[in-house]
């Protein structure tokens, strides 16, 4: 049955899991405990066969999802883009569709490396354009698939390959940017914030997306990466829930301007909650993980004022 | 009947485009290409033609934007200079590699630095290994003929491959000609709809395109993508014939000669100089001189056998390069004609180099390369080591 056909239907979030068929193929080789494939798994079963999605070069273009020789890893139209022209390619793609009064979905999931570092330009300019493709980032703070490499998505004080701790310097220097909320400067139709540890706000937002015909939908997850940061697989979820309920990375959306919070975090629990569970971040000072909360406190009340216009 | 209109080089282009519907356009404006674009975009937004227009924020989405939507099937065009190529190199060696015939005009600029915007096939030449068909031009009807031919040759099914129109900025995209406007119907005639069957990107019949690919499937595809180069000799020179046949202008294929079946000498030329080396092998002829020319017009495939062929038996040759090779002290095309002789060369050929970033290579400086092959031919001159620079004040 197809996603949009299933709408008209009051399901839960877990019989909605059970119906869709998965979109991936069974065996790709993610590490233990990722949430990136879970939060993809869930996405495409949600977007369902009438869909072309694009894997940029990244952790789920490396465990194969698109696929190895001459075996596709999705039961989808799947390809590689460069690293650098995912929402060029597809915003190609979809004028073509559109060119021949035909409604696909055309959507990206992408790394941050490939959404807010290299690919930055491209996903501007297709966000302003008025592609309607759907963009999917999974956001897991840098180039973990080549070995923890830190992007724009960072956070201050990471520990990654590139930004290495050691007597003179202790991590990344600066703060990491703030990507859906750019997106969302840019007026287009969607943005949603999303996390794998709500499932049931991801499905209902993908939804969303689907249903926009008047421009970019965009939607940014949150994945915590169990290899990459420094913690055991089976916390996974723990880690991104932690994101959550400290204000650290807060659950929104934006329709056509009207940012609504998706969950209100009325009684945070402190940011060292999360930071403390990571081991890219066990050299931080008191005074580094207070700068980080400031962060965290400025970037919330802003959004709480946005919120309210 | 032909319409006759009196338009630029870049005018000429984009009624060519226009006449092959394309579906899906995409580019982003640069000196000298830049009227290429707003002439294009104005005839759709007058209603000349359904076709979708992007406009995108560089010439590495533009690209990106034509390689998708040629993936879901559409017929697809562009153009772009000089640092505009450089930037949409990544996606440009792409677009050949996933096989997909989308046609770029590439209106020849400069590289800097130094800052400059003015004329020469560097910038296209530098790319020539990345896997596209490269055509060269010399007039305005040219650009509009090799415009519907383009598409032709990009998707016929032996090719698939992507092709570049190359012609010289401002020589050719901002001087006025009379061009004739080839007749809608029979483009549509000759120009059948681009259907692909080798790669589409469809939901109604899922592919994967590009996935991980280890080295011996990759060796595969590029001894096909090599294959299909060759294969693409004998498509343009097809595609010309049939052209002469139904609209009466033949360019000769992938060379064109002039004056050259009695010659004893031959300049051999690429783009617009060769309009001033007709005039050039004309006063020649007329002080005795017999010399002839070679025009070089597919740069990608390369004219090996052709090549061969017209200098067998001549007394001497020269290269006219507006262009260098950094590391060979002479023209790029100059080292291509000496590969593709080889052991077959027998005679002195000279390299010579000159009309750069725009500068005039007049009659007088061609004249001048004429007088050196011709005192080559006579044993008064030696091939040299460097390029002979064909330089203002310096004709005699």
């Amino acid at each position: 049955m197809r996603a949009a056909e299933m709408k008209t239907i009051k399901m839960s979030a877990t019989d909605k899991m059970l119906a869709y068929a998965d979109m991936v193929a069974p065996g790709i080789t993610s590490c233990e405990g990722c949430n990136v494939e879970l939060t993809m798994r869930t996405v495409l079963k949600v977007l369902g066969p009438n869909t072309i999605v694009a894997i940029p070069p990244g952790c789920m273009g490396g465990v194969q999802t698109v696929g190895w020789e001459d075996r596709m890893g999705t039961k989808i139209p799947v390809f590689f883009p460069l690293l650098d022209n995912t929402a060029s390619m597809l915003g190609g793609i979809k004028k073509y569709y559109e060119h021949i009064g035909r409604h696909v979905n055309v959507v990206a999931f992408a790394g941050d490396g490939a959404s807010v570092d290299a690919g930055f330009q491209a996903l501007s300019g297709a966000a302003e354009r008025g592609d309607n493709i759907i963009y999917i980032c999974y956001d897991n703070e840098g180039y973990m698939n080549t070995g923890f490499q830190r992007s724009g998505s960072t956070t201050k004080g990471s520990w990654t390959s590139t930004t290495p701790v050691g007597a003179a310097h202790k991590g990344k220097k600066t703060h990491r940017k703030d990507a859906p909320m750019i997106m969302a400067m840019h007026d287009i139709p969607y943005v949603a914030t999303a996390s794998p540890a709500y499932i049931p706000d991801l499905i209902a937002k993908v939804e969303k997306a689907m249903q926009v015909r008047d421009g970019m939908a965009y939607i940014h997850v949150y994945n915590a990466c169990s290899t990459g940061w420094g913690y055991q697989p089976c916390k996974s979820i723990d880690i991104c829930r932690r994101s959550v309920q400290t204000r650290f990375y807060p659950l929104y959306e934006v329709e056509h301007g009207k940012f609504k919070l998706s969950l209100d975090i009325k009684q945070p629990k402190p940011v060292k909650d999360f930071l403390n569970q990571l081991k890219k971040f066990r050299h931080l000072s008191e005074s580094d993980i207070l700068e980080i909360q400031e962060l965290v406190d400025r970037r919330w009340n802003r959004l709480l004022g946005l919120c309210q216009i | 009947m032909e319409k006759l209109v009196v338009v630029d080089g870049n005018h000429a282009a984009a009624l060519g485009a226009l006449l092959c519907r394309p579906d899906v356009v995409a580019a982003y404006p640069i000196t000298p290409q830049t009227p290429l674009v707003e002439h294009f975009t104005q005839y759709i937004a007058d209603g000349a033609l359904d076709c979708a227009i992007l406009e995108p924020e560089s010439e590495h989405s533009a690209m990106s934007i034509l390689e998708g939507a040629s993936l879901a099937g559409g017929r697809t065009f562009t153009a772009t200079s000089s640092q505009g190529l450089a930037l949409m190199y990544e996606p440009y060696f792409r677009a050949s590699t996933m096989r997909l015939p989308i046609v770029m005009d590439i209106v020849n600029r400069e590289m800097i630095s130094p800052q400059t915007i003015w004329g020469g096939p560097q910038d296209s030449l530098s790319v020539r290994d990345a896997g596209w068909i490269q055509i060269y031009v010399e007039d305005n009807q040219e650009i509009l003929d090799m415009n519907v031919q383009a598409f032709k040759i990009a998707e016929h099914k032996d090719v698939l491959l992507p092709v570049n129109i190359c012609f010289d900025g401002f020589y050719l995209s901002h001087m006025t000609e009379g061009v004739l406007v080839c007749e809608q119907e029979k483009v549509d005639a000759f120009l059948p709809k681009y259907l692909p069957e080798h790669v589409k990107l469809d939901p109604e019949r899922p592919m994967a395109v590009d996935p991980l690919t280890p080295g011996a499937y990759l060796q595969y595809y590029r001894e096909l993508h090599m294959q299909a180069m060759d294969n693409a000799k004998k498509v343009i020179q097809q595609v010309n014939d049939e052209f002469a046949q139904l609209f009466g202008r033949s360019y000769g294929g992938l060379v064109d000669t002039y004056r050259l079946e009695d010659a004893d000498y031959v300049l051999i030329t690429m783009g617009s100089l060769t309009g001033t080396a007709r005039v050039a092998v004309d006063y020649a002829r007329q002080k005795g001189v017999k010399v002839g020319i070679l025009k070089l017009r597919s740069i990608r495939p390369f004219p090996k056998e052709l090549v061969q062929q017209y200098l067998k038996g001549r007394k001497a040759a020269g290269v006219v390069d507006r262009n260098v090779s950094f590391g060979w002290h002479c023209g790029i095309t100059y080292l291509e004609v000496l590969s593709a002789m080889g052991g077959a060369l027998n005679m002195p050929l000279l390299p010579f180099i000159g009309g750069l970033g725009g500068e005039d290579l007049t009659i007088e400086l061609l004249a001048k390369a004429i007088d050196y092959i011709v005192a080559a031919g006579k044993g008064r001159y030696n091939t040299p080591q460097q390029a002979i620079w064909l330089v203002k004040g310096e004709e005699e």
